[in-house]
């Protein structure tokens, strides 16, 4: 599903290159379930966005369902985002002035869903996140967890194949951080290929295979623990 | 490239989306969105579209105005007297460079008016004008007004007529009669109506005059409020009231003339031009004391001065617009970086950067309108307190309603498209690290 050979980025700050990542090749297998993990500065969230479409590597090549991701247009980039990819973030990047519901529903808006679709689709979701009975509340008026799971309900609308959740639960207490881990896995066991970065071995633990990022290179990738998966990396 | 491995297969109750069509951004909800947002910053907004609402305001407010004046003056032109053609003493020549303006000369007397009246054949008639401001008085009660001096033809040659009483005739004019017609202003200003108004005497300058008549309501124009006025024959007001008599009889400010036809207009100008030159013996390099106006003169005088208001208001209005505009811009730039984290995670939900222009394009538009919208209901508000003020019957000109709000359309989108620009070109990663 997700095909990446020879990735680099690097970044200019003023006349100095920073390579964030330096060649990184990596396969995920749909329906896989998977952790990257590394110190900050290893590159792993950057690794995220441009799995994730929301930056392009500086070189090498990116196959996300066999469609050559690095010949897109900013547009189809933005639609790919839309309906083929749900993000969960740390800061849960909910719209502060729009309710539960109304956060919910807002990719199906950009993919062009009638009000009525998105009404019945949005509570659908929230129901399956559980939380039927928070949908008119404000992010303000929700706690952490909750506004995660708004967050998580968000992503799935559009029928993404492919989840992507960065540090998840890096603003949350432990208790409901499993509640959040606990809602990833029922939604990958349900289907969904999910991949989530993380620099808690706790919570990667959870998740069936590891990637060991350091430096802006695969350390280790690591399905030890459950080699069920005929994953690899190269 | 690889095994699949089927153990974690898709649900069957999720579809694939992966090609589904887009469709285009629904226009009323993004409407709605920039609305819902400009409510959010209720004083802001308001503020910022207070250049925009003064400027339509103006526009609106100027327009109509403009428009009533002009109906008014066309309105008392036409109230004067049709065909009505204006002599008047020229500029007096005192020896000095300093000119004293046109009529400070008493060069036309009432003879210079009689003969016009037989000899020009495009002249129906005329009324020489004898004026001087004085002091009406009745009983307790009194006035300042004009006093004019003329003959029976006013009646005729200024389309003015008695409302009771009646107007003096030849007969008062030769027996030199203490008789008056009063202007229904000054009837007010007397305590009088026009219903008990003749009758009664007043005094001009201590002499006892008795009321004959009282004129019809005509309004004011600017060359004078024509209801303000006390009518005397002028051969009275030459021996009671100005006793200024020149060598060739009496004196006046100026003659009223009416041509037989609109047509006959210019014929009739240039008859009375030749016939004063031979009266007052002008010949070149001399220049004429006297000057012949017509209604055409002064309607283009008086549009003239409007055309200049009308220039300096709309130019104030468009400084306001683009003031206005400015600040559109101003906040516009505000909002795309205050909400520059929002754009971050619109852009990566799936909103494309054109969703984004959309977005803020619509909001500086919605912007715009409502402060055109506001400054419509300002100005139409304002003019109608100055028609019912001036007791003006000018509607509000659609038309100017509806260039507003495309000038407001125009503002919206021109301000709010740098801005809008600005917020579609942010990199969604950018965007999303912004705080």
């Amino acid at each position: 599903m997700i095909q990446l050979k020879e990735i680099v980025k690097t970044y200019r700050l003023g006349e100095v290159s920073v390579p964030v990542l330096r060649g990184i090749d990596l396969i995920i297998d749909r329906g896989e379930y998977t952790a990257i993990m590394g110190a900050s500065g290893s590159g792993k969230s950057t690794l995220m966005n441009i799995i994730g479409c929301l930056e392009r590597p500086t070189s090498g090549g990116y196959w996300l369902n066999g469609q050559d991701i690095t010949q897109l247009s900013d547009d189809e980039l933005a639609d790919i985002r839309n309906y083929q990819i749900g993000f969960v973030f740390q800061q849960f990047n909910l719209l502060p002035r729009l309710n539960a519901l109304e956060n919910v529903m807002l990719p199906m808006v950009y993919a062009g869903y009638s009000k009525i679709e998105r009404q019945q689709r949005a509570e659908e979701v929230l129901v399956q996140v559980g939380l039927s009975d928070r949908m008119t509340n404000r992010p303000s008026q929700l706690s952490g967890g909750q506004q995660q799971r708004v967050a998580i309900a968000r992503a799935l609308v559009n029928h993404p194949e492919l989840l992507l959740a960065d540090e998840p639960t890096g603003a949350l207490d432990t208790k409901t951080s499993h509640e959040v881990m606990d809602l990833i896995t029922t939604l990958n066991q349900q289907g969904i290929t999910a991949l989530i970065v993380t620099h808690e071995l706790d919570i990667a633990r959870q998740t069936r295979r590891i990637i060991q990022l350091q430096d802006g290179l695969i350390q280790q990738s690591d399905t030890s623990f459950n080699h069920d998966l005929g994953t690899r990396t190269k | 490239m690889k095994l699949f491995n089927q153990t974690s297969k898709r649900l069957s109750t999720q579809p694939l989306y992966t090609n589904r069509r887009r469709r285009k951004l629904n226009m009323g909800e993004t409407i709605g969105l920039a609305w819902s947002s400009l409510l959010a910053n209720k004083l802001r907004s308001i503020l910022t579209m207070l250049g925009i609402i003064i400027g339509i305001a103006a526009v609106i407010a100027m327009v109509t105005i403009g428009r009533g004046a002009q109906a008014q003056t066309e309105r008392q032109l036409k109230s004067l007297g049709s065909n009505l053609l204006f002599v008047q003493s020229g500029v007096a020549l005192t020896g000095s460079p300093a000119s004293q303006g046109a009529g400070s000369a008493t060069t036309l007397t009432w003879e210079d008016a009689q003969a016009i009246a037989s000899t020009c054949t495009s002249v129906s008639a005329t009324a020489p004008v004898l004026n001087v401001r004085a002091q009406v008085v009745r009983s307790e009660l009194n006035t300042n007004t004009f006093i004019v001096g003329t003959t029976p033809e006013f009646v005729q040659v200024r389309d003015f007529l008695p409302l009771t009483g009646r107007f003096f005739n030849q007969a008062d004019v030769e027996q030199v009669a203490r008789v008056a017609v009063l202007g229904q202003t000054v009837v007010g200003n007397l305590g009088l109506t026009a219903d008990n108004a003749v009758g009664q005497t007043i005094r001009i300058q201590g002499e006892e005059f008795f009321i004959i008549g009282t004129m019809e309501y005509k309004g004011s124009s600017q060359f004078r409020d024509q209801d303000d006025q006390v009518m005397i024959p002028i051969t009275t007001i030459a021996s009671r009231i100005v006793g200024v008599n020149s060598l060739q009889g009496i004196s006046v400010n100026n003659i009223s003339v009416s041509a037989k036809s609109p047509e006959e207009m210019d014929a009739a100008q240039f008859q009375i031009t030749n016939l004063l030159r031979l009266r007052h013996q002008i010949v070149p390099p001399r220049s004429d004391d006297f000057i012949v106006r017509n209604q055409a003169d002064l309607v283009s005088a008086s549009n003239a001065v409007s055309r200049i208001f009308t220039a300096l208001l709309g130019g104030s209005a468009a400084i306001s617009l683009v003031v206005g505009g400015i600040g559109i811009m101003n906040i516009m730039f505000v909002s795309v970086s205050e909400r520059t984290r929002e754009i971050g995670i619109r852009r990566a939900i799936g909103a494309r950067s054109s969703d984004i222009l959309w977005q803020f394009l619509i909001e500086s538009i919605v912007l715009s309108l409502s402060g055109g919208v506001l400054g419509i209901i300002l100005g139409v508000t304002t003019s109608s307190l100055i028609n019912l003020a001036l007791g003006w019957q000018i509607g509000v000109a659609l038309d100017s309603i509806l260039i507003s709000l495309s000038v407001c359309l125009g503002i919206g989108i021109f301000f709010g498209a740098y801005p809008a620009r600005k917020a579609a070109r942010l990199t969604p990663i950018a965007a999303l690290r912004s705080d």
